[in-house]
């Protein structure tokens, strides 16, 4: 593995990770984007846009674009969360170069209004497709009882009336302020030629404006707030919980990723055992999610009407048994060796070390090899992971279910 | 660029079959054991029993209680894997390769020396009834189910999921039965992909499992389809489409015809995507994938979309599955086979990828294929080709499955 970094003057960030022993190559951009960076009346556009990058630009339209896609044969997609964008490539290693050209000219879109009421309907039907999952429906609604005001509990889709009553200039704007090189990072990993990919890079994307770009970067402590919302289609009872986490800039972040572990990884955590294996639910997962200047520990679980109560008392007690009696060093270790199986596993393939790299830069502007992670998950110590429960209080939740129509509701 | 993986193949004396192939570039070893206990496979009036017996079975086994062998298999930071087909309930995972031979070693106690204990057996049922429960609020899975069990010919199609009627008449003791009867080792394939030592885990394996062989596995007969259309009412935002239409198996010469023609009309720029999402929006989620048992194989196709654009959407998708006959172009067939190749070799990387791929070509075919053989016969495909075998076997006889608040009329 070799890594290579190199900044253009207009402080586009390109990085690499090259393994001449892969097979294939992957490539992205990382934009530094998401619904926590909008304003009410703008909510969804970083999702919306990024669905119009693939419209083209003003040389390409935007079937050219796919099938310019096409003809590298390109595993490619794009995805948007509450803080990021990220498109990404994955191709065979001679095909590379030729697949970052093409999203360096994507990403200075045309934004055509045409192309943009036609993306609307899909945006709409997308949408439409989260309300009928009610394992994800909970989550984003979760989000926002916890954040309670803070950008961050800002829904990625954006509803039905933010999408209905946004313009064409709005999201011009929109891109002109957060797409700037500056807040950017062009990642490669995996087999091919980094100095290829620099000379592209730098002739395609050089004359790109740098912007003054800001974010809200508080930490939020959460709503703890409790709600109940029914529909009459549903069966089962959907729960989220949520409560503070540390950010993905602080150190406590692998400490924290290993308690969400051994509490609530979907097979052999506490919550296994004491719910899913007892059949009281039929899941119940934690996980800790680090963000920009904050971080959640997010819960889901799914159960029969019948057994919230005992299944909520359950939760309390398990989070009430961690304050007083912590975790057992046999705990900490084997949430350690799946924890590293799972990193290992995943980085052994181009496009899964590709977001490592690219995260990792994206919110500590640093490399990482992927023995730094790996030292820094066995560094962790029961101590430090009794320090972090003391500090946390994960018993503090929100609270967000979303199940059948009850009597008398 | 030419491959050069190695096809490693042992039959262990109770003739289970043992399918290895070496990868230089990773740390991780990826295992499964195919037992012949899939969904199609059970007595009639036990559907969902491979999903019992798939939980049940980690619930003790040899001189483990429940507990101590989940901490077991934990402990070696197992990912585990478990799933129910129609043919195999499939168990295994992928974790780092010096903890493969402690795990093979728990495998064997699970596979043959599992606790079975009654209690168990209520909360492993319990959860099963609950996913079928599950479902109802994932209708998009569900409609997917819906129509594999309407497409194939009973009892191919069969929920892998289960029936609730049918689980909760399903006892501890007739499971056992069906466990005994179908965990015949003789039709067991094993599979490891990855880093590993072919020998070492023969002799490793020829140890654990006993050596006479066992009887079993016996094929099924098969029925007839279900219905053209079936509608389930629900009160959601959208109406969900799922629509099958019948092709060749793989071991048909026209198999890589079938698949470079799925991949012009869903791959990337497809025909789908572009007609149906770009061009009129219709819809956010879109796809059609080839999907193939042993013996039956089809298209398989999903929409998502609100009601009021359902009966257009669904004329859309049939009109461009006819269209597909009628005239493809060179440049859509590069397409397509570049897509086809670059995906086999993206996918060749991953371990645990690999060891179900090289398990699902054994029992199809009888044989591994090289990811060679199947560049070159994607290579070997053509506009003529594969127009030739769109007018000879034509996709146009379609059964479909909608779930939500609206109907929706086949003409």
């Amino acid at each position: 593995m070799e890594f290579k970094t190199k900044t253009l003057e207009n402080g586009l960030v390109l990085i690499g990770e090259v393994n001449t022993s892969a097979k294939s190559a992957a490539v992205g951009f990382f934009v530094k984007t998401g619904s926590r960076d909008e304003a009410a009346q703008i909510n969804g556009v970083s999702h919306f846009l990024e669905h119009m990058l693939f419209k083209g630009t003003e040389k390409l339209s935007a079937l050219e674009v796919n099938e310019a896609f096409d003809r590298t044969g390109a595993q490619f997609n794009a995805f948007t969360s509450e803080e990021n964008t990220v498109y990404y490539a994955a191709v065979l290693p001679e095909y590379l170069a030729e697949v970052t050209g093409l999203w360096t000219e994507l990403m200075r879109p045309a934004l055509r209004d045409g192309d943009f009421d036609i993306e609307k309907n899909v945006i709409r039907e997308e949408i439409a497709m989260y309300k009928d999952l009610p394992s994800f429906d909970v989550m984003e609604r979760c989000r926002t009882l916890h954040f309670d005001g803070h950008p961050c509990g800002n829904s990625v889709l954006g509803s039905e009336e933010s999408i209905d009553s946004l313009m064409a200039e709005q999201m011009r704007d929109y891109f002109a302020r957060r797409y700037a090189p500056n807040n950017m990072v062009l990642a490669c990993a995996g087999h091919f030629d980094w100095d290829e990919i620099c000379s592209i890079a730098t002739e395609s994307c050089s004359t790109w404006q740098r912007q003054n770009v800001e974010r809200r970067r508080e930490h939020c402590e959460g709503s703890k707030g409790k709600e109940r919302v029914a529909k009459a289609n549903l069966v089962r009872e959907h729960v989220c919980l949520m409560s503070a986490g540390v950010s993905a800039q602080d150190p406590r972040r692998f400490a924290a990723s290993l308690l969400g572990m051994i509490i609530g990884d979907d097979v052999g955590s506490r919550f296994f055992w004491e719910l899913v294996d007892k059949a009281l639910a039929e899941a119940a997962t934690m996980q800790f999610g680090p963000m920009d200047g904050t971080g959640a520990f997010c819960s889901y679980i799914r159960c029969s009407h019948e057994n919230v109560v005992k299944v909520l008392d359950t939760v309390r007690g398990i989070l009430d048994s961690l304050g007083k009696n912590g975790i057992t060093k046999e705990e900490l270790n084997t949430a350690r060796n799946k924890v590293l199986s799972s990193l290992v596993i995943k980085n052994e393939l181009p496009m899964g070390r590709l977001v490592d790299l690219g995260f990792n830069w994206t919110y500590l502007e640093q490399y990482r090899a992927i023995e730094d992670d790996v030292r820094a998950i066995k560094d962790v110590t029961v101590d430090d992971v009794h320090t972090l429960i003391e500090q946390l209080r994960l018993g503090d939740f929100t609270q967000l279910s979303l199940g059948p129509e009850r009597n008398g509701q | 660029m030419r491959m050069t993986e190695r096809a490693d193949k042992y039959t262990l004396s109770n003739g289970m079959v043992m399918l290895g192939e070496p990868m230089d570039a990773v740390g991780s070893v990826a295992f499964g054991f195919m037992l012949p206990a899939g969904a199609a496979r059970l007595p009639d009036g036990c559907c969902g029993a491979s999903n019992v017996i798939a939980d049940w079975i980690f619930r003790g086994a040899g001189e483990r209680d429940n507990r101590q062998l989940g901490d077991a298999l934990d402990g070696l930071g197992l990912v585990r894997g478990r799933s129910v087909g129609s043919s195999h309930l499939t168990i295994g995972g992928a974790l780092e390769a010096g903890n493969l031979t402690p795990a093979l070693d728990l495998y064997a106690d699970i596979i043959l020396r599992p606790g079975l204990n009654e209690e168990q057996f209520e909360l492993a049922r319990q959860l099963a009834v609950d996913e079928v429960l599950s479902l109802d609020d994932d209708p998009r899975q569900k409609v997917m189910l819906k129509l594999r069990e309407q497409f194939y010919p009973s009892p191919l199609g069969r929920s892998t999921v289960g029936e609730v009627s049918e689980l909760k008449l399903v006892t501890a003791e007739a499971t056992k039965q069906i466990l005994k009867d179908r965990f015949n080792l003789s039709a067991t394939i094993f599979t490891v992909a990855g880093k590993y030592d072919f020998e070492r885990v023969c002799r490793r394996m020829e140890g654990l499992f006993e050596s006479e062989q066992r009887q079993g596995g016996e094929p099924e007969t098969l029925g007839s389809k279900q219905g053209k259309y079936t509608h389930i009412e629900n009160d959601g935002a959208q109406v969900h489409i799922g629509l099958m239409t019948e092709t060749v198996r793989p071991a048909d010469e026209n198999y890589y015809n079938a698949r470079v023609a799925i991949s012009v009309l869903s791959g990337g720029m497809s025909a789908l995507f572009t007609e149906v999402r770009e061009k009129r929006g219709l819809c956010y989620a879109i796809g059609a994938r080839y999907h193939s048992l042993k013996d039956a194989a089809g298209v398989m196709c999903y929409a998502g979309t609100t009601p009021d654009k359902a009966q257009e959407t669904l004329e859309c998708i049939i009109g461009e599955f006819h269209r597909l006959r009628e005239g493809i172009s060179e440049e859509e067939i590069a397409r397509a086979k570049v897509g086809l190749k670059s995906a086999l070799i993206l996918h060749s990387e991953s371990s645990s990828s690999r060891a179900s791929a090289i398990g699902s070509d054994y029992y199809i075919l009888g044989r591994v294929r090289s990811l060679d053989e199947i560049k070159d016969e994607i290579e070997a495909t053509s506009v003529e080709s594969v127009l030739g075998f769109l007018r000879a076997d034509p996709l146009d006889d379609f059964t479909v499955v909608t779930i939500g608040p609206r109907q929706i009329t086949l003409t």
